[in-house]
């Protein structure tokens, strides 16, 4: 056994305070959690809200969210499984995915506060950058609904799809204080955001771009990876279209109800388990079944 | 009494400089501790008092051999090593069943403790009432009634620790929003038969309904915790530690404005001081009358051959 220095020893196992849960896990970042349900002191007292994004393989999830003491509580939420109901039916975790969910969540949370025929927000997305302004409601100034981005774990990069929520959902008349930085189309060098690039990514322009591309290039790998748009019958220059019907969609009724909802029931499903469940049977039955069984046997 | 520390960097001197003490001092925070014997119902009740307290509060799970009445020196310790003013220690025996002891110190020494029992069959916690609750770092209104919190000192002590302890940030306007919840605290008289009363703290959401008026029909909701108190033992603050806490800065003070009285009626008056004035050079009312006349030219030659002797001095003086 070679000499080794212990440099933890027992008084400090003893005394190891362990962290948060969802720090160990790796889920939470405490410091930004503190700073973003708090209030500033100088506004205390107002509640707060949050505008959280996060992206899961194969879904995005947008929900608004407030604080209380015994647990965070979801005001509105809104998902890119949803977006099916409004005509996107494919790509539903990219870019303009993610600005079509904010838009969702923004249009919905309106509709829940009652604001939605006052703060319209930008109709036609045209990339530029632009704050939600306070409305007049019943001749009388108000304030927009005021939500703070909360991005986890994700890298804010330049582009990244966080800020196509973000943009949405700002869109979509709620006012989230943020600058023009951090979308496609920012150059860092001349400080300057390029409306176009942005207007080009929220309606999927980038994804047609490649969709050309792939299709001049590699007619096979075309095929295969964009396999279910074909199959709707989906070409790149028809997704422009697409995504400016499903926002007017969206703005139109943001709470579409599921087609494919489950209609059956409760009871339907009850009976449906009930028939493999196994019945507790008495003493009397089980002797039966068993001599049914012998007489079986010695036909 | 721990070493102090030098800052080897930046940030750790940043750190430090933060628990310096200041002018306008930041809200306190408080350190949750559980002895080596602690209940079921100390825990939980912990846990409340630490989610009305958050984000300002700091919770440990580990077991202290701690006797905050014996010995309180751990407690210092943890007070400055964690920066924090506030300090409740839970802890459970067969001769002090539920125990809670709310410290409170100075300069991260002791200032003073107050002991507190647990009614085990009233209390409810946070979770029993399923109400909607305050958001995290709201400001309670806090209210105590009872003439007993203003006349036997335990109870007084009582009160000014838990005024303390809820208070907060300060603040100078408020947002009528965030007025979500209130606490507050009661104890009937002190009698012969029951001369030490149990407390009872209840807390209320807070429900602004639409009256038709202006301001609008206010109706409170029990969200819990809910939990009765027995003063146990109590150690009385220093009286010179006191007094040494209650100092307020010099710099803080209003300084008082010289010149400036309010007479009895309430009127304010101030007084002006002007340099002295010089009559010569004081110009007199205009008039035809005063206007230089022939006749005069004499008097006039006169202050002439002054003004110029004058000039004749001052070039003397120049050259």
């Amino acid at each position: 056994m070679p000499f080794t220095k212990t440099v933890k020893s027992s008084a400090y196992y003893s005394r190891y305070q362990t962290k948060y849960r969802r720090r160990r896990e790796g889920k939470t970042d405490y410091y930004a959690r503190k700073r973003l349900i708090t209030q500033a002191k100088n506004k205390y007292n107002a509640p707060k809200y949050r505008l959280v994004v996060r992206f899961t393989n194969r879904d995005i999830i947008t929900q608004i969210i407030y604080s209380e003491i015994a647990g965070d509580k979801v005001f509105c939420s809104a998902y890119a499984h949803e977006l099916p109901r409004y005509g996107i039916k494919h790509g539903l975790t990219n870019w303009a995915a993610a600005y079509a969910t904010g838009l969702l969540l923004a249009r919905r949370t309106l509709v829940k506060l009652g604001l939605d025929e006052h703060f319209e927000g930008v109709v036609d997305a045209d990339g530029e950058f632009k704050l939600t302004k306070e409305a007049d409601v019943d001749d009388e100034p108000r304030r927009p609904f005021k939500a703070f981005l909360d991005v986890g774990l994700k890298k804010t990069t330049t582009g990244a799809r966080v800020f196509g929520a973000m943009k949405g959902a700002s869109d979509g008349g709620l006012y989230i204080p943020h600058s023009e930085s951090r979308f496609p189309g920012y150059d860092i060098e001349t400080k300057e955001l390029d409306a176009d690039t942005l207007r080009r990514y929220i309606f999927g322009g980038h994804v047609a771009e490649y969709m050309e591309t792939l299709a001049d290039d590699d007619e096979e790998r075309y095929k295969s990876q964009f396999q279910q748009y074909l199959d709707d019958g989906v070409e790149a220059d028809g997704l422009e279209d697409l995504y400016a019907e499903a926002h007017l969609k969206i703005r139109e009724d943001p709470n579409l109800e599921d087609p494919d909802k489950d209609t059956k029931g409760k009871d339907h499903w009850k009976a449906e388990s009930e028939k493999y469940r196994l019945k507790k049977i008495s003493r009397e039955e089980k002797k039966a079944n068993v001599q049914k069984r012998i007489a079986e046997l010695r036909k | 009494m721990i070493r102090t520390l030098k800052p080897r960097n930046a940030r750790s001197k940043r750190a430090l400089e933060a628990r310096e003490p200041k002018l306008v001092e930041n809200q306190k925070n408080t350190l949750f501790l559980s002895g080596t014997s602690t209940s079921d119902l100390t825990r939980s009740a912990m846990t409340d008092i630490h989610s009305l307290k958050k984000p300002n509060a700091i919770k440990f799970t580990k077991k202290n051999s701690i006797h905050p009445f014996e010995d309180a020196a751990p407690l210092e310790f943890f007070s400055s090593k964690n920066d924090t003013s506030f300090l409740v220690f839970a802890s459970h025996s067969k001769k002090r069943p539920h125990n809670l002891t709310f410290a409170r110190t100075f300069d991260h020494r002791i200032l003073d403790m107050l002991e507190l029992g647990i009614d085990e069959s009233t209390f409810r916690p946070l979770t029993f009432f399923k109400t909607s609750k305050p958001g995290i770092g709201m400001k309670p209104l806090l209210s105590f009634s009872g003439a007993i919190f203003d006349s036997i000192p335990n109870y007084q002590l009582f009160k000014s620790m838990f005024l303390d302890f809820f208070r907060g940030e300060t603040v100078d306007s408020i947002n009528v929003e965030g007025l979500q919840y209130m606490i507050h605290f009661s104890a009937p008289e002190s009698t012969e038969q029951n001369p030490t009363p149990t407390i009872h703290m209840r807390v209320h959401m807070i429900k602004t309904l639409k009256s038709g008026q202006k301001l609008p029909r206010v109706e409170v909701e029990e969200m819990g915790p809910r939990m009765d108190f027995k003063i146990r033992r109590v150690q009385e603050p220093d009286e010179a530690m006191m007094k040494e806490a209650l100092k307020k800065p010099r710099a803080l003070e209003a300084r008082s404005k010289k010149n400036i009285e309010t007479d009895i009626i309430g009127d304010k008056i101030g007084r002006i001081h002007t340099g002295k004035q010089d009559f010569g050079k004081m110009q007199s009312r205009k008039m035809k009358g005063l206007k230089r006349r022939p006749t005069d030219d004499a008097d006039e030659e006169m202050t002439l051959v002054d003004e110029d002797e004058d000039n004749s001095a001052k070039k003397a003086r120049l050259a």
